[in-house]
């Protein structure tokens, strides 16, 4: 696993046999491959028919989106940015410039990178804002998010891919039996998985999220690497809006707002340490495989679609207190 | 009586006389009738606009004055506005107001100043409801998807989704539950076990994920209805089947007509319900506030269920609703028609 961390020990020294033999970052890999194992076990043993492969797409299809956002807000996260709470609005806005542009009769290709590189310059702005201002990430994401989602909803109701486009008959389609969109985003997490702690700029996020002090120290620039996180992070939810677009359907300014908390859940239960410089991306599949396979074993167990959002807030806080625990955990 | 006490009687009476000869006898001509109109205020939604255009210009045709303010979809504007409406003392106020949490606040303001209000759609005690009859609405589009039930499936779906929008209240029991009712109306002998809800919100993001597990939930469905609260939560529906190869097992009826047009129609929604929004400014003049201008006020119908003026709703299949001109061609059709026209006389292709 690529797990990483520079503030805090990942010696697994004085953790029994097991912990010892292990490399770091494996006990969160064990737990959540076993908890995911169970919940199909469980859910296949209820129902015979819970194996299909019409519930494999539809666990696939929900893993796509929230897959990238998952990568995009780990990153945040593991550079000290704790979380980008603007996701909602800056998905919805690179979605909807991809709409727009193709429904303007724009190439594929061009539309694609013009939703990419809007999620790019919505997480520049919210970089300057928090180094320029000196603030703190998470109430200016928060307060970027609001503003976002008001002024979209003074700017247009609903936007929509045209149905003809080639990228809807691409959010519409799978390859090897899966959907197509769930393809890059497993492809961007093993990508973002390997760079982060083998490149320069990775290990610069890792460091500034572990001990921003100590990485000044050694000549890193914290507000370089704040702009080139939030930068990065942005073009990579402005993807997550290209395959939004791809696959939605119509929406709304505020459709958004649905993946912010399976998104964080999903990077706690990943492991990525809310105080910086811990983390796997990697980790990612697994939680986020979890967490897309709960709804939909859920409605198997005659459940109503209302109780997804009780089960993804226990999830949440279950989460949390993890993370709370992995922190005091690492102190002693 | 003294002399300076009939001195300034004369004077008076002079006064008065040259007063008189000057306005050539005639009486000071009494102020026209103020309408005051608060629209929606999302610059995004036309018809909102549109609904302030045509009130406009059907006030204009009766000779009154209008004043026009936006609510900016934004409760403190809908009661910054109620209070200059009252400033500006007008007669009458026709609200559209989405933020129904103040409209408590805009009753007690605008009762106290004795200003008859007109409100679209929502209903608030104290003000006359002109608006869709919902129930309607839902069982003339169930009805109409229990025909193609009919006529494809012998009545016989393996599966009836109901997208549901709870958070619209007693509106979605009334359109989502009226197109369940509509359908059993046609196909009353499908068993209990294929009905299935979900959550969809209105909006067919929330829609397709709850939908597809729903669906990968049901594998062997193969002949699938879906109803709901309005267009986006059923299309939500249709692209989970889509999205799971299962498209040509479902058909859906939507509501609010907001998919049904353009040329981004997904071929799998069979009709909608059009309500024609944006001209409901006819309702609201022809029983409302025409009466109200001639000194006759109507007697208090603030119910959705028994409304002051009731807009009929307008079941349309994809095909009908191709036909259908886009709405500012509706406007300017509907402002020559003769007047009290309707959008629903004038552009329904099943009139009731």
């Amino acid at each position: 696993m690529s797990d990483v961390a520079t503030s805090a020990p990942t010696s697994s020294a004085g953790r029994g046999s097991l912990g010892a033999s292990l490399p770091a970052g494996s006990g969160t890999a064990i737990v959540l491959l076993g908890a995911w194992l169970l919940l199909i076990v469980v859910s296949g043993l209820h129902r015979g028919d819970f194996l299909s492969h019409q519930t494999l797409l539809a666990v696939t299809f929900t893993m796509a989106v929230t897959g990238v956002l998952a990568v995009a807000q780990a990153l945040v996260g593991i550079s000290g940015g704790i979380l980008d709470l603007s996701q909602p609005t800056s998905l919805i806005l690179s979605a909807a410039v991809v709409s727009h542009y193709l429904e303007a009769g724009m190439p594929v290709p061009v539309a694609v990178l013009l939703g990419i590189a809007v999620g790019a310059a919505w997480g520049l702005f919210n970089a300057v804002v928090i180094v320029v201002g000196k603030l703190n990430p998470i109430i200016v994401t928060l307060g970027t998010n609001f503003i976002g989602q008001a002024v979209m909803l003074l700017v247009y109701q609903n936007a929509q891919a045209p149905i003809s486009s080639p990228l809807t008959a691409f959010g519409q389609s799978y390859f090897l039996g899966l959907p197509n969109i769930w393809w890059p985003m497993v492809i961007l997490v093993l990508v973002v998985g390997y760079l982060l702690p083998r490149t320069r700029y990775g290990r610069h996020a890792i460091a500034v999220g572990g001990n921003r002090f100590a990485a000044q120290a050694r000549g890193i620039s914290l507000k370089k690497t704040r702009y080139a996180i939030f930068t990065i992070s942005g073009g990579i939810v402005g993807a997550a809006g290209v395959l939004f677009a791809a696959s939605s359907g119509p929406f709304g300014p505020s459709a958004g707002s649905t993946y912010q908390l399976p998104v964080i859940a999903a990077v706690i239960l990943a492991g990525v340490s809310l105080a910086g410089g811990r983390g796997s991306i990697w980790m990612i599949l697994l939680s986020i495989g979890f967490l897309s396979t709960v709804p939909t074993s859920l409605v198997f167990f005659g459940f109503s679609s209302n109780w997804q959002a009780v089960f993804q807030g226990l999830v949440l806080i279950v989460a949390v207190a993890i993370d709370g625990w992995r922190a005091k955990r690492l102190q002693r | 009586m003294t002399n300076r006490t009939v001195r300034r009687a004369v004077a008076t009476l002079a006064t008065v006389a040259v007063a008189a000869a000057l306005t050539g006898g005639a009486t000071v001509p009494a102020q026209a009738f103020k309408l005051g109109m608060a629209v929606g205020g999302l610059p995004a939604l036309d018809w909102m606009k549109a609904q302030g255009d045509v009130a406009n210009a059907l006030a204009k045709r009766r000779g009154w004055d209008y004043v026009e303010l936006s609510n900016n979809n934004d409760a403190a504007t809908a009661v910054k506005n109620a209070d200059i409406f009252i400033q500006d003392k007008v007669d009458a106020v026709i609200e559209f107001n989405g933020q129904p949490s103040v409209n408590p606040v805009l009753a007690q303001k605008l009762g106290a100043a004795h200003i008859p209000v007109v409100t679209y759609d929502i209903a608030q005690k104290g003000f006359y409801f002109v608006g869709i009859d919902n129930q309607a609405a839902g069982i003339a589009g169930g009805k109409a998807l229990g025909e193609i039930a009919k006529a494809k499936w012998n009545c016989q779906p393996d599966l009836v989704l109901s997208s549901e929008g709870a958070g619209a209240g007693i509106v979605n029991t009334w359109r989502t539950g009226g197109m369940r009712d509509g359908l059993k109306q046609v196909c009353p002998d499908i068993p209990a076990d294929k009905w299935i809800s979900f959550e969809g919100n209105g909006q067919a993001a929330v829609a397709l994920p709850a939908a597809r597990d729903v669906l990968a939930a049901h594998p062997d469905a193969k002949k699938i209805l879906v109803v709901g609260l309005n267009d986006g939560g059923v299309l939500g529906a249709i692209q989970a089947a889509e999205q799971l190869g299962r498209a040509d097992d479902i058909i859906g009826w939507g509501q609010d007509g907001s998919y049904i047009t353009g040329n981004n129609v997904d071929p799998h929604l069979a009709g909608s319900v059009f309500y024609f929004l944006e001209g409901y400014a006819v309702y609201a003049l022809r029983d409302v506030i025409d009466k109200i201008a001639a000194g006759n006020p109507p007697p208090m119908k603030d119910d959705a269920g028994d409304p002051a003026s009731r807009v009929e709703p307008c079941p349309v299949s994809a095909a009908e609703a191709a036909k259908i001109p886009d709405m500012p061609e509706r406007v300017k059709q509907l402002l020559a028609a003769p007047a009290g026209t309707t959008e629903y006389e004038l552009f329904c292709p099943k009139k009731g």
